[in-house]
């Protein structure tokens, strides 16, 4: 789903809106851009190399050689961030993409059909609902092994309610609309009526949906990594690098933990800030 | 002359001006005056600044709006009174009532709350002094069984009955005058009239003013002492309601009448009936819709909390539609009209009866896009909200392209332009609009794209329910004269569903008239209409608002939101859900 489509095609017109009115959004896209090509290009734009140890002094503050500074092994903190990026936020990526998917194709099943498919599908959501993600994460860990990949899925599946109970709900108010009526008795396809007419009506809950998920499962992953259970030392996740810092921290080098925890707390936040943004864009545009 | 309570001198209302740049002026000279006790009519069609004008009185303006002129209310200019004692004066003297009560209501509080919530929190009451002056006011209003009613929610009382407790809820603060904007538009004929008997009672009793806004002209004449024409945010000209018709001198006020034909009147303007007259003599006479003994039951949350009743809301309805013919469904909301449309086109499954189209079974709704894309090419259906009937993400063109490729699957892309195009003409919407979303069309442009989108697939009948009753009155005008040179044209038949007994006069030749879900008449429009034989038809031709109309209260109220609730012993046929 693009930002075009949620906004109706008029995506000049929004651009044009966000860059004389909007200023927070500006900064988030520079951000969310600057992530995007940090994930890509990370390991080629680090000025060492991220695992090497003593590339430097040892815990050393930034410095114009070492501009995040160095960790109590000698390694570039800035080259780390750089190179973490790409695990720390493909993971979060995986969570949302897989959860949204699942859930709209749930809820929507469960509107469209109603009646027994609605009560089935709804105590399943219902279930899911019931266990927290961190649990099932941790739980994924402990049968599957250490490591991002069981994790993640434990935490796709564990957010398909929350989108798939918003789906269904939107779907409801929406089919109950005369326009639905009217596409019904126009004969307009079951197919038709609902991905050219159902589904683009959901998207911009859906999309602000993702984008507060997106922010859970960083921080829930970065949990995962910081306990230990995700990404293991020596890797460079962020999370992994948070926890990795904390002996640092108490000896006056916050560097170390500030820099990655930095870049999680302002990815979050710039997904945010757009998901708000573009969905009230959406909705305005619609009435 | 009576002291003035409220006045409007020269106002001018404008939009947040966005930075840099100056707002834009919605209205532009508006200036009234109403004087103790009297009743005046602001008459206009939406758009023309009136209910904008009434919320600046209030104080209800969104966020940003400035208004320029002078507002005076007993006197007091409120730009110079002190916020505090603004909300003072707005509170104790305005008494302000909305279209849709529904919607100011909160769904989950008593009636009882929403009645003592000003008298305690503005007027310092204790509770249950409040309640028992709830109660008077309620009794006032003329809301039957008045204690039991303040311990309900809103969602089991009827419109017309809430419609009365909005009216209570003002009087707690003894208002010197009432501001009722567009309060019946939502409700139908009948109790219409009542909400306006009751009005007019409490005026004659507390000596209240009250600025009446509506798009009804007629009605305005009929309830009002002066009525003030608005027009593109300019108060055009103020008439004495008893001879509007003798002195209206301004050409949009003119035109207002002329489109609001008075009942005598529009019986020589059935327009449809000679012309078409001669085409039926003409085709055969077999029906090219007909339905018989339908029935169909909705299943409702009962009385007592427990279980559920059994509303028949369609009982052993018949009837035919000759092809090319016309034929109006009138009546009450609740009484099974809709309902029986929606059993036609497939929208709801009947539990009894049969609906046969062309020689064919429509009982059950057809299986399937195919069935239904089949069905599309006979009947098609338009909505009353043209909005909601419309994907307010698609444009005109989209919506109408889909359509038309739907029902022209060979068609070639020129080909399905063509026809798009063809249809915008029909229904005589101008191309440059076709690029446009239904948001940036008016209520009128977007009930011709849904015609237009009925209109793709060549149906044989359309079924219109209510397809004018939510537009002003010139643009109802304007769709209804559409209807019937497309009836011409095309030959298509009719089903036209309505509470507004004028809108079917103009259109339809034969006329079913339904009370809580039954036929009580049925006939040729003249016979029906001019000299009506059951006594709920005379009532509600009766409470038409004309010129020397007299609200009257005809009934005791209804006892709660639905008509009636099914208490037969016949046993019902099991079938769909609501």
């Amino acid at each position: 789903m693009s930002v075009a489509q949620l906004a109706g095609g008029r995506v000049a017109a929004v651009v044009r809106k966000a860059a004389t009115r909007d200023p927070l959004v500006i900064a988030a896209v520079v951000v969310v851009v600057g992530v995007a090509v940090m994930a890509v290009f990370g390991q080629a734009l680090a000025p060492y190399d991220p695992d090497a140890i003593y590339v430097g002094p040892v815990s050393a503050p930034p410095s114009l050689a070492y501009p995040f500074g160095t960790d109590d092994l000698g390694r570039d903190i800035l080259s780390r961030v750089l190179a973490g990026t790409a695990p720390s936020v493909i993971g979060p990526v995986i969570v949302v993409v897989a959860s949204s998917l699942l859930g709209a194709a749930l809820g929507i099943t469960a509107a469209w059909f109603g009646g027994a498919v609605d009560g089935i599908a709804s105590r399943v959501i219902e279930l899911i609902f019931a266990i927290p993600g961190l649990v099932l994460a941790v739980l994924a860990v402990a049968m599957f092994g250490k490591g991002l990949l069981a994790p993640t899925l434990a935490l796709a599946i564990a957010y398909v309610p929350i989108v798939a109970r918003l789906i269904r709900a939107g779907a409801r108010q929406e089919l109950g609309k005369p326009y639905m009526a009217a596409l019904h008795i126009q004969g307009v396809g079951s197919a038709a009526i609902c991905f050219r007419h159902l589904v683009p009506a959901l998207l911009p809950a859906l999309f602000a949906q993702t984008t507060i998920g997106f922010g859970y499962a960083m921080l829930d992953l970065a949990a995962i990594s910081f306990l230990g259970l995700g990404a293991q030392p020596p890797a460079s996740d962020w999370g992994v690098m948070i926890a990795g810092g904390q002996p640092a921290l108490i000896a006056g080098a916050p560097e170390q933990s500030m820099f990655p925890a930095l870049f999680v707390v302002l990815t979050v936040l710039a997904v945010n800030v757009l998901g708000a943004r573009v969905t009230t864009w959406a909705e305005r545009g619609e009435r | 002359m009576s002291e003035v309570v409220l006045e409007l001198d020269r106002v001018s209302i404008a939009t947040p001006a966005p930075a840099g740049g100056s707002g834009r002026t919605l209205v532009h000279d508006c200036t009234l005056q109403v004087h103790a006790g009297e009743a005046l009519g602001l008459v206009g069609e939406s758009g023309s600044g009136k209910t904008l004008s009434t919320r600046a009185v209030a104080g209800l303006l969104p966020e940003g709006f400035t208004v320029g002129g002078t507002i005076r209310i007993d006197g007091d200019d409120v730009s110079l009174l002190p916020p505090a004692r603004l909300r003072e004066v707005r509170a104790r003297r305005l008494g302000m009532v909305f279209q849709t009560p529904r919607a100011h209501l909160n769904p989950f509080r008593t009636i009882g709350d929403f009645m003592t919530e000003a008298l305690v929190s503005v007027a310092g009451e204790r509770a249950d002094a409040a309640a028992r002056r709830a109660i008077d006011l309620l009794d006032e209003v003329g809301v039957p069984d008045p204690s039991r009613r303040m311990r309900q929610r809103p969602g089991d009382l009827s419109g017309g009955l809430l419609q009365r407790v909005m009216i209570a809820a003002t009087l707690a603060m003894d208002p010197r005058i009432l501001l009722a904007d567009e309060i019946t538009t939502a409700l139908d004929v009948t109790t219409q009239e009542e909400v306006m008997a009751v009005i007019a009672d409490l005026r004659r009793h507390r000596e209240l003013a009250m600025l009446f806004i509506t798009h009804d002209l007629p009605l305005a004449g009929a309830v009002c002492d002066r009525v003030v024409v608005m027009n593109q945010g300019r108060t055009v000209e103020t008439l004495p309601a008893g001879s509007m018709r003798a002195e209206a001198r301004d050409a949009y006020t003119i035109r207002l009448l002329s489109a609001s034909l008075p009942a005598a009147e529009a019986g020589a303007g059935t327009v449809a009936s000679d012309a078409v007259a001669g085409v039926l003599a003409q085709v055969a006479p077999a029906p090219i819709l007909r339905v018989d003994g339908l029935r169909k039951v909705f299943r409702v949350p009962a009385a007592t909390g427990f279980g559920h009743d059994e509303f028949v809301a369609v009982d052993d309805v018949g009837f035919e539609l000759p092809q090319g013919g016309s034929l109006g469904i009138v009546g009450e909301s609740g009484s099974g009209k809709s309902t029986t449309a929606r059993i036609v086109c497939g929208l709801e499954t009947a539990d009894a009866g049969t609906v046969t189209v062309k020689g064919e079974d429509w009982t059950r709704p057809a299986r399937g896009a195919r069935g239904r894309r089949r069905r599309a090419r006979i009947a098609q259906m338009v909505f009353q909200d043209p909005y909601q009937s419309l994907d307010p993400r698609q444009t005109v063109r989209e919506c109408l392209t889909e359509a038309v490729a739907l029902h022209r699957p060979k068609a070639s892309r020129p080909e399905v332009t063509a026809r798009v195009d063809e249809l915008l003409a029909n229904v005589a919407l101008d191309a440059t609009l076709a690029d446009r979303h239904p948001r940036a069309l008016s209520g009128g442009q977007r009930q011709r794209v849904t015609i237009a989108r009925s209109l793709a697939a060549d149906p044989e009948i359309l079924v219109l329910d209510e397809a004018v009753s939510a537009l002003d009155v010139t643009t109802q005008v304007e769709v209804l004269t559409l209807l019937d040179g497309i009836r011409r044209s095309t030959g298509v038949a009719l089903l036209m569903i309505s509470h507004d007994l004028n809108t079917v006069r103009r259109l339809c030749d034969e006329v079913v008239v339904m009370r809580s879900g039954g036929i009580v008449e049925h006939g040729p429009i003249a016979d029906v209409l001019d000299r009506p034989a059951a006594d709920y038809t005379k009532m509600l031709l009766d409470s038409i608002p004309r010129e020397g109309w007299v609200p009257r209260r005809r009934r005791p109220a209804r006892t709660g939101a639905l008509p009636s609730v099914a208490t037969s012993a016949t046993p019902v046929p099991r079938g769909g859900t609501p």
